[in-house]
């Protein structure tokens, strides 16, 4: 029987090894204070802030968000500091924590996620770049590029030939076939694929017979989307051999240990983060707790090991 | 960094609908939840529930800590999926609660005329600052005047304990009780007996509401602070959902989180349209 201190929790992403699978999913965490009072940073695998652009932006009009059912749209339109703004005011607080800081970057053209990946490349504490081509809710880049391999493959690409940091690529469901767009990154030199991002979703108010949503249409995100994000890390894990990191819904442990068996070498906790600031933690302690009652010495034991077979009755 | 903060588990001690459709809610906390000061909110869940999913913004209308016994009051009107959910609480229902929220009304210490301005369910906020200044030395004494206002007499609810606190002036959209017309018209006419530099007004209700009280104020030297509604999912100031658009320094349009930076805000800060 392995002991809860012996199990193996380690991620490999490229060259940054992360202690244990469990990080936040960009945009639910903000810049990193926000949450300092409720979490121990120190026991995070990572943390993912919120996206950066090469420029402040001030994102979409209100109403930005609405709910639905076991779930949520929102349409927040990459609101951020900026890139400069967020290595001279948020980065100097994130160092002092063990935890690797994860930046996710976003850019209206190429050369604007190329120009953020610079920039972030050479600030002391970012660890690791996710590259978002897969924000649905602005008019420029974001899933403009997520959608097209050809574009992924360039963006990828070009990113990694702009920072020696391991780079991630964040998918967009909204596409026919997340396998093409996931060998695309792999093909361009990504370190590893996380997914999803939200499902572009509408919401409408019958009264005034508006969208509920200035934007008109919103990212879905929460328990209504885990079902699709667990079978598009499937289907991507069983084409790429760089790490998947598992995101779409995970609100419990046993969400992330379906992912895990599913094929998710890591997890992002998103929405979840909304309705418990804690539920990173309550997430990490499930899943050592799944491995020590399943005997599971290393979480790579779990990893894509889900069987085709069912058990004869 | 301290890790002082957290999700408390709290117990519906009563919801009672106070007037149709309207809900007074107390909640029975742990010893650890922290005093709200006046303007705050909390979001409430519903424990365990996946439906609905997000929390729910409310304003603290009451509250007492009793040595270990903490209640905490909020009133609700049922306008939507949440809010009804809630309104079936019952008596040991247990719910979710985060907070004290949000950055609070100015409390000024003395010499001050006091006006508070309520639309609707903006009566709970009103209420706490009122019984916040109540209980204060100075407050004790102060000249202090409520208006509120509502569709019609039967959404005028809480009344009672706020006429306790201070002088309560009605209105009523369809004249049904009081004042025939809005809140605001009605305060516009007594404004010009105020003496507006010893004079601080704070403010909750709908947006046009508080749109129409920014258009009589506008070029007054007066103090005034107004709470706001916005749909939220975290209340905690992440997700960057519930922005307003405020004036910066410059007068230039900024995005501003209702629940980090507001619910309170000046008045004048406020970009309406």
């Amino acid at each position: 029987m392995v002991h809860l201190r012996d199990i193996k929790t380690d991620v490999k992403i490229g060259s940054l090894t992360l202690r244990n699978p469990v990080m936040p999913a960009s945009g639910t965490f903000g810049y990193g204070e926000e949450f300092a009072e409720y979490v121990d940073y120190n026991l995070l695998g990572a943390i993912v802030v919120k996206g950066l652009s090469l420029e402040p932006r001030a994102g979409n009009p209100p109403p930005r968000i609405i709910e639905t059912a076991s779930g949520m749209l929102n349409a927040i339109g990459m609101e951020n500091i900026g890139v400069q703004a967020f290595i001279k005011d948020k980065l100097p607080f994130l160092r002092q924590f063990r935890c690797a800081v994860i930046a996710n970057i976003y850019g209206e053209t190429v050369e604007e996620y190329c120009k953020v990946a610079e920039v972030l490349s050479g600030a002391e504490g970012v660890h690791a770049l996710e590259v978002n081509i897969s924000c649905p809710n602005v008019e420029k880049g974001g899933v403009a590029f997520g959608t097209d391999p050809a574009m992924v493959h360039e963006v990828t690409g070009k990113v990694k030939s702009s920072t020696n940091l391991p780079v991630i690529v964040k998918l967009s469901p909204n596409v026919t076939d997340i396998t093409g767009i996931a060998v695309s990154a792999q093909d361009a030199g990504a370190d590893a694929i996380s997914l999803i991002n939200t499902m572009t979703g509408m919401s409408v108010d019958i009264i005034s017979r508006t969208s509920n949503l200035a934007n008109l249409t919103g990212g879905l995100s929460g328990p209504a989307i885990k079902p699709i994000a667990l079978r598009m890390v499937w289907e991507v894990y069983n084409k790429v051999n760089i790490p998947v990191i598992g995101i779409g819904g995970i609100t419990t442990p046993e969400d992330a240990v379906e992912f895990m068996i599913a094929g998710a070498s890591a997890v992002q906790i998103g929405t979840a983060n909304l309705i418990n600031p804690l539920a990173t933690m309550d997430v990490l302690e499930g899943i050592l707790t799944y491995l020590e009652v399943q005997d599971i010495a290393d979480l790579r034991d779990l990893v894509g090991s889900l069987k085709l077979e069912r058990p004869e009755e | 960094m301290p890790l002082n903060k957290r999700i408390l588990t709290g117990d519906v001690i009563s919801n009672r609908e106070v007037a149709e459709g309207h809900f007074l809610m107390a909640v029975k906390l742990p010893f650890a939840f922290e005093t709200p000061l006046p303007g705050q909110f909390i979001m409430l869940r519903i424990k365990g529930k996946s439906e609905p999913f997000l929390g729910r913004p409310l304003s603290v209308y009451a509250f007492q800590r009793r040595r270990e016994k903490v209640i905490c009051e909020v009133l609700y009107r049922v306008v939507g999926k949440g809010t009804q959910q809630f309104s079936l609480l019952k008596f040991g229902s247990t719910v979710e609660v985060l907070g004290p929220l949000g950055r609070s009304f100015t409390i000024f210490p003395s010499e001050k005329d006091v006006i508070l301005i309520a639309g609707g369910m903006g009566i709970a906020p009103m209420t706490y600052v009122a019984g916040h200044y109540r209980g204060s030395k100075a407050g004790s004494k102060m000249k202090m005047i409520c208006y509120t206002g509502a569709r019609s007499m039967d959404d005028l609810v809480a009344l009672e304990r706020m006429e306790v606190l201070c002088k309560t002036k009605v209105s009523t959209d369809d004249g049904s009780r009081g004042y025939h017309g809005m809140v605001t018209d009605l305060f516009k006419n007594d404004f010009p007996t105020l003496n507006i530099k010893k004079t601080v007004i704070y403010a909750c209700g709908p947006r046009p509401m508080l749109k129409a009280l920014a258009a009589i104020l506008e070029d007054q030297p007066v103090i005034c602070e107004v709470s706001l509604e916005e749909r939220m999912a975290c209340g905690v100031g992440v997700c960057l959902g519930c922005v307003t658009a405020i004036k910066d320094d410059r007068g230039n349009k900024q995005y501003k989180r209702v629940c980090k930076e507001g619910p309170v805000f000046n008045i004048k800060d406020i970009m309406w349209d």
